[in-house]
């Protein structure tokens, strides 16, 4: 009884690190520009794609296609803030749309592209990313787990590490939770609220891309694998709190688990929808999730 | 003085000539294939319509009108496969259900805007296909439920369809021109404004969800009937997004946008289906183009086309180009 | 009976009392200003007076009748409309219909708000731009478009927050030969405002506010150079 609880956290938890990539950046993208990335998904998606052909197509080794799958996504994200969400602040209101609509249609529209062009170029065909290790399964404690669910959870936890440093400490990191803030002050004070803005997208999409990648030999790569990810980091930063990134790593964490256990406990067919139903109940009764600032316009 | 009322006059006009033009098609086209793809684009269009009288009137971004529809299907499915209902009953459960649960899902979301409204009504419309397709004892789940048709001839579907979509739009047309417009608009662009004018918000925007769910309910119903077969995937996000395409490309906040995105997208989409099929790029790309240049739509487009240069102005409607 | 009736609101934010128990009478046609430092609690009294705010102690009365915590939507019907400080107009909807929101929220049907539409139209000088988009406005058109919509049906008190500020001495102009013309026909209204000549000269009688007190409550002249309202501004006596 005790191996099987031990086996459902660990589980849990390991899930939970990987949505944690994915939350991480979304919670971030949020806290500088105040939108819901709904193409965030399909960054997963190319990670996904990109580390699975470099390393089969161009016969690249894994170690390699994982970074370049990570580059990869910091390009797609970085060209996406740079084409696309400039008009949230570069005081550019000539459309007729509100910037929240805006927001929406044009990573919906992102998304759709990105879904059919990779359908269209590549096909529809599920391909299957090589796995980072060869040994299999291994003991860790009373758990058995698999070599490369192990390894690639070690990965996912030390970006997860290094970016949390990354914002605390660095000097682009302070730039960034200034403008996350203040996006007036921050300019008023000399920050380049464009690039920290370019910065953060170009980093969401490398985190989304790495975690696609990692999971692709699981997961295995199809035009629309991302969105069901993203459906699972909106839940994330919602419970986390919007633009907080200990509350997306502790919620991602506490998803993978309550998702784990719920699996087993509750209903296996409905796992997917504890979070949705935790989702609705947040956004309507906390709605700044965990961590969270309170007061923020919703 | 020009104004709203003008302009959605002036858009069921279009409605009017595009209908027409619809109910005039089969002498052109008699082969059922085509005249299948114009009942499914005429299913969208209904699904289009409503939604863009919650997004683009109201301003309330809902993920769900995909969600709707399949509630509505299944209702009627429902009924007919555990009672032998007739599918007229069946019609009308179907709006009644999906109106009441648009209804209820407006009251949740009465305080919520933007991202977190777009990502509530996700988050209800995956449950929903999730209760949907786990309930495999009542629903048969991914399996999906034959569901008895109605008339015989696609032909009469048709005519059933176009009346249908008629009514719906001559519907949204006395709604739009009435007060009921103006105050959606507003709550749109500032729901406190239009609460300190006296406008009841909570009202309105229940109406709306009520309303909008209710036509994509009716309009799964009708499909259902017509494919003799329901299943989760009339719920799926990609369908709400194909919607979504439609009203952006048509023109959002428009009375005939969504016809003109609908017919453009859905029947296009067929017949370039086997000439490679590069169609939803395209129209995925358009949206964000205009999304982020022409916010009017291809029916922004076609106004301007049509105006005089020194009478544009005079037709300043949701999202008139801003100058300099 | 008086119009309106402030009796004792209160107004905490966590440990900051924004309006210290506030007391004062509007009578009918009566145009009062009420003038304060920054911080004074003149923006949160006004929020409370429009609904958009509930007091935490004290009564508002119009009438006779409590109306402290209504919502805006009732205030309004009840003849209660405000204007903002930072505009809030329908952006992409056309001044007429700006206008014709608020007409027909209260009561008028489209043909009677168009009428009426038109004249305000006239009187603030906007007819030339009624088929544009609000969104389209310059700032201080916003503002004259925004005042306008307060008179679609003649309140029974029109509160108007910081109207001049910040706008072009022409529509200053226009909105307060607005509200002269009206005052004298026997509007009542309560106008929050800076710029003291404009105060002088328009209101008979001021109120003074400073952190959250009524601090002087007379003809508009004394107000302006009682000594405790001088300090208020000067500084001294902080909020």
């Amino acid at each position: 009884m005790t191996t099987l609880i031990i086996d459902l956290a660990v589980t849990g938890l390991i899930t939970g690190l990987f949505y944690a990539l994915m939350a991480v950046g979304l919670s971030l993208i949020f806290g500088i520009l105040r939108i819901v990335n709904f193409a965030h998904g399909e960054f997963y998606m190319v990670g996904a794609y990109a580390y699975t052909l470099i390393s089969l197509v161009l016969g690249v080794p894994v170690w390699l296609a994982l970074p370049s799958a990570f580059l990869v996504g910091a390009i797609l994200g970085w060209a996406t803030e740079r084409t696309l969400m400039r008009p949230l602040y570069a005081g550019y209101t000539s459309w007729g749309l509100m910037r929240d609509e805006y927001a929406v249609i044009v990573t919906f529209g992102l998304s759709l592209l990105l879904i059919n062009l990779v359908d269209k170029i590549i096909g529809p065909y599920a391909m299957r990313g090589p796995s980072l290790v060869s040994f299999s399964r291994m003991h860790i404690g009373p758990v058995f787990m698999s070599g490369d669910r192990l390894v690639a959870a070690l990965i996912a936890l030390a970006i997860i590490v290094a970016v949390s440093l990354f914002i605390r400490y660095s000097f682009w990191g302070k730039q960034i939770r200034a403008v996350a803030q203040n996006r007036l002050g921050a300019s008023l004070a000399g920050i380049d609220t464009a690039r920290a803005s370019s910065l953060v997208f170009a980093l969401a999409g490398a985190l989304a891309a790495l975690s696609g990648a990692l999971l692709s030999p699981v997961i295995n790569a199809t035009p629309d694998v991302g969105i069901f990810p993203a459906i699972k980091s909106y839940v994330i930063v919602v419970l986390g709190g919007m633009g907080s990134i200990p509350g997306s790593i502790v919620a991602s964490l506490m998803l993978g688990v309550l998702e784990s256990f719920g699996a087993v406990y509750l209903s296996y067919q409905y796992r997917d929808t504890f979070g949705l139903v935790l989702l609705i109940l947040f956004l309507l009764f906390r709605p700044q999730g965990l961590f969270g600032e309170k007061g923020r316009e919703v | 003085m020009t104004n709203a009322r003008t302009r959605v006059n002036i858009e069921f006009a279009a409605t009017g000539v595009i209908l027409l033009i619809v109910a005039l098609l089969p002498l052109a086209v008699s082969n059922d294939y085509w005249l299948g793809v114009l009942i499914v684009s005429m299913y969208f269009a209904m699904c289009a319509s409503a939604w863009n009288v919650l997004a683009g009137y109201a301003g309330q971004f809902s993920l769900a009108p995909a969600a709707f529809a399949m509630i509505g299907a299944y209702t009627t499915g429902l009924l007919a496969y555990h009672s032998g209902a007739p599918p007229w009953i069946g019609i009308l459960a179907a709006v009644v259900v999906s109106s009441l649960i648009g209804l209820v899902l407006g009251r949740i979301v009465l305080r919520l805007s933007g991202p977190y409204l777009a990502l509530t009504t996700l988050a209800f419309a995956e449950i929903m296909r999730a209760v949907i397709s786990n309930s495999i004892n009542i629903t048969r789940g991914d399996l999906g439920l034959e569901v008895p048709g109605i008339l015989q001839s696609r032909l009469g579907w048709y005519f059933l369809f176009l009346a249908v979509l008629t009514l719906v739009q001559a519907g949204f047309y006395f709604l739009l021109r009435a007060r009921a417009g103006l105050y959606l608009q507003a709550i749109r662009d500032d729901e406190i404004g239009a609460a300190s004018r006296g406008v009841e918000v909570v009202f309105w925007k229940t109406i709306a969800f009520a309303l909008s769910s209710g036509v994509c309910g009716l309009a799964g119903a009708l499909y259902g009937h017509f494919a003799h077969f329901v299943s989760p995937e009339l719920g799926l996000i990609s369908q709400t997004g194909l919607v979504i395409i439609m009203v952006v490309i048509g023109g959002m906040g428009t009375l005939a946008g969504p016809l003109i995105g609908a017919f453009l997208v859905y029947a296009s989409s067929e017949m370039l289906r086997d000439v490679g099929g590069w169609q939803l790029v395209v129209f995925a790309l358009l949206v964000i183009l205009f999304a982020r240049f022409f916010s009017e739509g291809l029916w922004g487009f076609v106004r301007r086309l049509g105006l005089p240069r020194n009478h544009r102005a005079l037709v300043a409607g949701s999202g008139a180009e801003r100058k300099g | 009976m008086a119009c309106l009736s402030i009796r004792s609101v209160v107004k905490r934010f966590g440990g900051l009392t924004a309006v210290d128990k506030a007391s004062f009478e509007i009578e009918n046609g009566e145009l009062v200003g009420l003038i304060g430092p920054n911080g004074s609690g003149k923006t949160t009294l006004l929020n409370i007076l429009s609904g958009h705010l509930v007091p935490d102690a004290g009564e508002v009365l119009l009438d006779g009748a409590p109306i402290a915590g209504l919502k805006p939507q009732r205030l309004a019907e009840r003849g209660v409309l405000r204007m903002f400080q930072l505009t809030r107009v329908f952006r992409r909807m056309n001044v007429v219909d700006n206008l014709l929101v608020a007409g027909c929220a209260l009561g008028l049907t489209q043909a009677a708000a168009r009428t009426r539409a038109e004249q305000l139209l006239a009187d603030m000088r906007l007819t030339h731009v009624a088929h544009l988009d609000a969104g389209n406005l310059s700032g201080g058109q916003s503002k004259l478009l925004e005042f306008a919509s307060c008179f679609m049906v003649p309140p029974r008190i029109a509160l108007l927050d910081e109207p001049f500020a910040a706008v072009h001495p022409t529509m200053k102009e226009i909105m307060a030969e607005f509200v002269r013309t009206h005052h004298q026909a026997g509007q009542t209204f309560l106008l929050v405002s800076h710029d003291m000549p404009v105060v002088l000269e328009l209101c008979p009688r001021t109120v003074c506010m400073n952190a959250g007190a009524v601090i002087a409550d007379e003809t508009t002249r004394t107000v302006l150079s009682d000594p405790a309202v001088i300090e208020a501004y000067l500084g001294g006596a902080a909020a």
